[in-house]
């Protein structure tokens, strides 16, 4: 995280962060990186395991200031429980993405086979079009949708990824009681 | 009891004695309620802006949290330019606002706005009340939050029909905010580390800033510099945190600061900055800033400074007091040889780069203002300085010879701050004098707050320093900007002798330097609020100054054929 390390750190940082689920709370936080001059290129939640707590991985350019104030700057917020950054840290990563393709006939045989080949599912099917899904890392959803092209997307949704910290076991934050 | 009966109940549990505040459509219940409690006070302020910046004024005078009243949308909405002051500052305020009914909310409806959303960038955190049951946890937490780590303002919006909701509150006895954890053991080790590179060091130098005030560190401070003698000196927060006349003292640093502080930062080895965030008002141009440094030792409570804008070899996320008084043991004595060497340098700046003045040109001098008025502080009373070239004469010309209270807008540079933060000030510490530094232009930006120094009958001095212009903005014009003097005229002004005269305070003008001791004379005399209209060189400058742009090494000072 240290500049002293002579390499120039990744300005694109991807993190994690466990909030309070309070209305507002997304609020705070894509506030707060407009405000400190960084750049969200993706933002996924979801609920953890724990009620009254989201997960947030965030994708976020440092822009002009230094790279570990991402993550400083979000630890400040009295709402965000604890704060990981995975940029440099081995990590595992998956996006969903559906895509509605306007197929019939041979053309839609080729597309499902396509699919197959990416370990992507047909998850519905009407007498014009079809959606299918893939997960995977980021390079993986660029690729199948790069080979789906030629068969006329009608319409995409991607999740934006969800990172993990590979092997070690997360650990929950302590609920710490202060006064 | 009722929400508005749980809000005051509470504040009084907080040990609240005093509310800046201003009553309007949304928060009526709270005002109905409020005679039913003597122990809370209630200001009433002339207009929501001033409430902000006294309740701020009263916290930086007492350490004890300032607690402001508004109502819903304009009310609310006049807050945010005194709570952005607070923020930038680190100043514990509690902000309690009145909106809408609930089911009111989103639906554009009287006075209604999205005070949540407005106050978010300039609070350190902010609450939407819409239970009665979350009342009294919320304020608990308010103030919590507004007090511990590094301070600052809290806001809560209390719907109107949740003051009127009645249920039996439930008094927390334990905070539970899991993702706010302020206080920080500082790392012992790294302590110890900074205490021997600071005896270590040829050509050391601290920098203090509001960090070490507001923790209330000024004893450690000396006790730190004088045991590894270090040459010390402030931001313009940090004014006070250490005596201007102690032989280490470098007084004040940054774009403005005295031309031996800027060459000793400049050529030292070693800088410790000690409660500070290092913004660019400190740094100037950020590239050419201490070039020579070889250790960076920063100490502050908010990791987030750590490497924000410096990058620190050591780094200390504790409160100032604390982590200076943890390394106190460990300094060391250095060599006396070297620090000598070193003194005996910074001695040779100090005479060669004096602070200096434009000396009798026929006009009235703000420094020679300031010099009488710093005489009658006798290093005790309280100065409030307001925004501009007043806010650089006050803190260039303080003189206390041991720690003292000056309080001004430092990171918002809110023009209009001075007056009513005095109010504050006298308010919280009624024994103490307090003086109110200010140009024309700021206090005509709040002067209908003199209506409250009267009914209170404060004894808060006012000090105008008038160069019938927008003067630092007209000296950046004349310097940096072309010489084009656009639209910083001033001359339409009240005469402001008749202004105190219709606000019902004494007001007197004074235009050479003869009259400046009988008008001190009769301000300290005459009880209650006086204001003095020093009619000042309307070409008078601030040196020393760096052009902006450059770095520190670049000072301007006041050519000697003018001292």
């Amino acid at each position: 995280m240290s500049t002293h390390n002579g390499s120039a750190p990744d300005r694109l940082r991807v993190l994690t962060a466990v909030v309070e689920d309070h209305p507002g709370v997304l609020t705070r936080v894509s506030g707060m990186i407009r405000r400190r001059g960084f750049n969200i290129q993706s933002l996924s939640v979801g609920p953890t395991d724990e009620a009254g707590r989201s997960r947030l991985t965030l994708t976020v350019d440092a822009g002009h200031a230094e790279v570990d104030q991402v993550q400083k700057q979000l630890e400040r917020l009295i709402e965000v429980i604890d704060v990981e950054d995975l940029t440099e840290a081995p990590r595992l990563s998956r996006e969903l993405a559906l895509v509605k393709l306007a197929v019939t006939g041979p053309r839609r045989d080729r597309a499902v086979a396509e699919v197959d080949r990416f370990g992507g599912r047909v998850v519905d099917v009407g007498p014009e079009t079809v959606i299918v899904e893939v997960s995977g890392e980021f390079d993986r959803v660029e690729r199948f949708l790069e080979a789906l092209r030629p068969y006329t997307v009608v319409e995409l949704a991607r999740s934006g990824p969800v990172a993990m910290r590979s092997g070690v076991p997360i650990t929950h934050p302590t609920k710490e009681v202060s006064e | 009891m009722t929400g508005a009966e749980i809000v005051l109940e509470a504040l009084q549990r907080e040990g609240v004695d005093r509310i800046f505040g201003y009553p309007g459509g949304a928060n009526l219940p709270i005002y109905q309620q409020l005679p039913k409690y003597p122990k809370l006070q209630h200001v009433l302020v002339r207009h929501e802006q001033g409430a902000a910046h006294m309740a701020d004024g009263y916290a930086r005078a007492s350490g004890r949290p300032g607690v402001v009243f508004a109502t819903s949308g304009p009310g609310a909405l006049n807050t945010i330019t005194g709570l952005c002051t607070a923020y930038m500052d680190s100043v514990p305020v509690v902000a309690i606002t009145g909106q809408q009914n609930t089911n009111l909310v989103g639906r554009d409806a009287f006075q209604e706005s999205d005070v949540i959303g407005c106050s978010m960038p300039v609070t350190k955190h902010n609450y939407m009340v819409k239970r009665v049951e979350d009342i009294a946890r919320v304020i608990h937490e308010a103030f919590h939050i507004a007090t511990t780590g590094r301070p600052g303002p809290v806001l809560i919006d209390i719907c109107k029909d949740v003051q009127q909701a009645s249920c039996d509150p439930v008094w927390p006895d334990r905070i539970d905010l899991p993702g706010y954890r302020p206080a920080f053991s500082p790392d012992l080790s790294k302590l110890e580390e900074a205490a021997e590179a600071l005896a270590r060091a040829d050509r050391p130098v601290i920098l203090a800033g509001h960090g070490v005030i507001l923790s209330g560190g000024e004893e450690e401070l000396i006790a730190v510099a004088e045991k590894s003698v270090t040459p010390t000196g402030t931001t313009l927060l940090g004014v006070g945190a250490f005596p201007v006349r102690h032989p280490l003292s470098l007084h004040m640093t940054g774009f403005m600061g005295t031309g031996w502080n800027l060459k000793a930062v400049q050529n030292a080895d070693l800088l410790m900055m000690v409660g500070m965030r290092v913004d660019d008002r400190v740094t100037a141009k950020l590239s050419d800033w201490a070039p020579k440094v070889e250790t960076f030792i920063h100490i502050d409570i908010d990791a987030s400074e750590m490497g924000k804008n410096v990058r620190p070899h050591l780094e200390v996320v504790a409160d100032a007091k604390t982590a200076l008084g943890a390394m106190l043991p460990h300094v060391g004595v250095p060599k006396s040889e070297q620090r000598r060497a070193w003194l005996t340098q910074i001695d040779q700046w100090r005479e060669e780069h004096p602070l200096k003045y434009v000396r009798s040109n026929g006009h009235l001098q703000p420094q020679d203002v300031m010099i009488e008025m710093y005489r009658r502080c006798d290093n005790d009373a309280i100065v409030v300085a307001d925004v501009g070239q007043n806010q650089i004469w006050a803190a260039l010309w303080w003189n206390y010879t041991r720690p003292g209270l000056f309080i001004n807008s430092g990171g918002a540079g809110t023009m209009g701050f001075a007056f009513p933060a005095a109010i504050g000030a006298k308010m919280a510490r009624p024994e103490k004098a307090v003086w109110c530094v200010a140009g024309e232009g700021g206090f005509v930006m709040t002067a209908q707050e003199l209506s409250v120094a009267v009914k209170h009958r404060l004894d808060v001095k006012v000090v105008l320093l008038n160069n019938f212009s927008l003067g630092m903005v007209r000296q950046f014009q004349d310097d940096f900007y072309g010489g084009v003097r656009s639209e910083v005229d001033l001359s339409e002004m009240p005469d402001f002798v008749k202004l105190a005269d219709a606000y019902g305070l004494p007001g007197i003008c004074v235009e050479t330097v003869d009259e400046i001791k009988p008008a001190f004379d009769f301000a300290e005399r005459t009880p209650g609020p006086v204001l003095i209209d020093f009619r000042i060189d309307p070409n008078a400058n601030v040196y020393p100054i760096v052009p902006l742009g450059r770095g520190l090494n670049d000072f301007w000072e006041l050519p000697d054929e003018y001292a």
